[in-house]
């Protein structure tokens, strides 16, 4: 579905991509793993095409992503970024409306059918009974619900995530990445996400890649990727990796060696 | 706030709008009774003396002058904060003002005149002065990359340079008139050309309506511009757009009454803390707000000092500056406002 071919990309002489290659298929829910500066955030943009300035190609159903208008990319793919401003005096119900911009008519004023979508994310988001609440004035648990409700109203194949479980508690993490979940098994979406959180990617993505200087390291299903000595050089700590006795997952636990037993 | 709400906000300011409107004929130097006042605008009498004088040809139009700059610059100060996504955006601070101001004098001391529609040509002048300020400050703002605090204070200071240079044109030139470039410098309700009224207030009226109707693109706009560039939208098209139409506003609203500061800056900051940032919703009644604050400004400088000429301007300022000192003790810790 996504092939993603030779991208390389430089900044002020510094290599922030060099050669990444990979495909992400229909349906999978897709996660970047790396450390701070690895090159997630610029690799998920290029993939949205907000940064156009990169050697390589980037396709979509053998399209090339370049080729889009951007009304066109907008119906295919959505993308909720790292940082969003979420000050603005607007209710929960017009911030998610934003969503469906691409879907509005010449002066952009929202259809029976645009508030039909909307109100059917709220509802399955649980979040209809703020939606006159302004979003400024909500819990960080709660705004990355609605962030999410606007990237879901937007109805693309694909959704992309910067990070968007990053300042949220296990509790509220869990019920985001469930969603995400939910949304490649039950509506056929496809999600590409960039994760901190070693554990969450390991349970909940369907395959990873791990990113190190902007060159892909593993690449594949969970148990491919997180491999303790890898992980243990790339982040240049001491770990063990073991299998989640409930799921058979891999998940990695984090060792202080001053408090190894004597 | 719902368009209930928004009708209920509307009225009110439209009522303090009315009852203003009603003080400002009947009071000043010539006290007049609300009836006459009112039988002389319907045209019920049939004498002419000094009081239906200063009626029709003094109080009545200065009251439509300041309705209609007062709701363009709070329209397009409402535009320039939300697609610049910065509190201290508007038409003074972006050096539009005073780019439209520099066209002004130009056209004045040059003495040009378009055959066809002579008394237009200040506001063509103006509209031109003020895209000089607008390519300035767009291309340094968009410079290498986009960033709009450098887009303000390169407007900051194209706002220095264009006032210094009208006030030098001025002095140099056969008018010699620092009073006069004052005027037009500072804002003022008292040197305006009535012909331009009906034709600015058209412009003007029908520009807020675009800018109401086309409000959902501006609340995009305002979104992060990572966020803004997956929503379908092309983002410079429509930026490009909403500076055109705002200094169209500016420019024709300033060839009437030159600068007033502070209604672009202040209103929409003010009017944001009642109704929201919803655009749709915003600019109406940011538009309502200005008239009405711009029209009590100068009802108080007319009838606080009555046996001298104020420039509204410097009541605007005044009164603004104030306030947003004010604001500054019921700020929250995150906003400058």
């Amino acid at each position: 579905m996504i092939y993603v071919k030779n991208i390389s990309i430089n900044y002020s002489n510094k290599k922030i991509l060099n050669n990444v290659s990979f495909r992400v298929i229909h349906k999978d829910f897709f996660g970047i793993i790396g450390k701070n500066g690895a090159g997630k955030s610029t690799l998920l943009k290029i993939l949205c095409n907000i940064t156009k300035s990169y050697f390589g190609n980037v396709f979509i159903n053998n399209r090339n992503i370049r080729s889009f208008s951007n009304k066109n990319f907008a119906k295919i793919i959505s993308f909720l970024p790292q940082y969003i401003d979420t000050t603005l005096s607007l209710t929960t119900y017009e911030f998610i409306l934003l969503g469906r911009y691409v879907y509005m008519n010449m002066f952009k004023i929202p259809s029976n059918d645009d508030h039909v979508v909307v109100k059917k994310v709220m509802n399955f988001l649980n979040i209809a009974d703020f939606s006159s609440k302004k979003i400024n004035v909500l819990s960080i648990g709660e705004k990355q619900k609605v962030l999410i409700a606007q990237v879901m109203v937007q109805d693309t194949d694909i959704i992309i995530l910067d990070e968007p479980t990053s300042h949220l508690d296990i509790g509220a993490q869990n019920d985001i990445l469930k969603i995400l979940k939910y949304l490649t098994e039950k509506h056929n979406k496809t999600i590409i996400v960039s994760l901190h959180d070693l554990n969450a990617a390991g349970e909940f993505c369907n395959r990873l890649i791990l990113i190190d200087n902007g060159s892909i390291c593993n690449y594949g299903t969970p148990e491919k990727v997180l491999i303790q000595k890898d992980i243990e050089k790339i982040y240049n700590t001491t770990l063990i990796v073991e299998k989640n006795p409930i799921s058979n997952k891999p998940y990695v636990i984090l060792i202080n060696k001053s408090n190894k037993k004597s | 706030m719902n368009k209930k709400t928004l009708l209920i906000y509307i009225l009110v300011i439209l009522f303090l709008i009315i009852v203003t409107s009603l003080f400002s004929l009947t009071h000043g130097l010539l006290e007049i009774s609300i009836i006459d006042a009112v039988k002389i605008l319907l045209r019920k009498v049939s004498y002419v003396d000094n009081t239906v004088l200063v009626i029709k040809y003094i109080r009545f139009p200065r009251i439509v002058v300041s309705c209609i700059a007062g709701s363009g610059l709070a329209a397009s100060g409402c535009v320039f904060q939300s697609i610049l996504k910065n509190p201290l955006a508007d038409s003074f601070t972006l050096g539009i003002s005073a780019g439209s101001v520099f066209g002004v004098a130009v056209a004045l001391i040059s003495g040009i005149e378009f055959s066809s529609v002579g008394f237009l040509t200040i506001p063509i002048f103006a509209f031109l002065g003020a895209m000089i300020s607008v390519l300035i400050v767009y291309f340094i703002g968009i410079y290498k990359d986009f960033n709009s605090n450098k887009m303000i204070l390169s407007g900051v200071f194209v706002n220095y340079i264009f006032s210094s240079i009208v006030i030098l044109m001025f002095i140099l030139s056969p008018i010699n008139n620092v009073q006069f470039a004052f005027g037009w410098l500072i804002g003022s309700l008292s040197q305006f050309d009535e012909k331009l009224i009906p034709y600015i207030a058209f412009i003007v009226l029908l520009g807020i309506i675009i800018l109401s109707l086309l409000g959902n693109i501006i609340n995009v706009l305002s979104l992060d511009e990572s966020k803004i560039k997956t929503l379908g939208i092309n983002v410079e098209k429509n930026v490009k757009f909403f500076f055109i139409i705002t200094s169209f506003i500016t420019a024709t609203t300033v060839s009437l009454c030159g600068i007033i500061g502070f209604i672009g800056f202040l209103i929409p900051n003010m009017v944001k803390k009642i109704v929201g940032n919803n655009n749709q919703i915003l600019i109406p009644s940011c538009a309502f707000t200005g008239a009405f604050f711009l029209l009590l400004s100068d009802t108080l400088s007319r009838i606080i000092f009555t046996s001298i000429l104020i420039p509204v301007g410097v009541i605007t300022n005044i009164i603004g500056g104030f306030f947003f000192l004010f604001l500054q003790f019921f700020r929250s810790k995150k906003n400058i406002l």
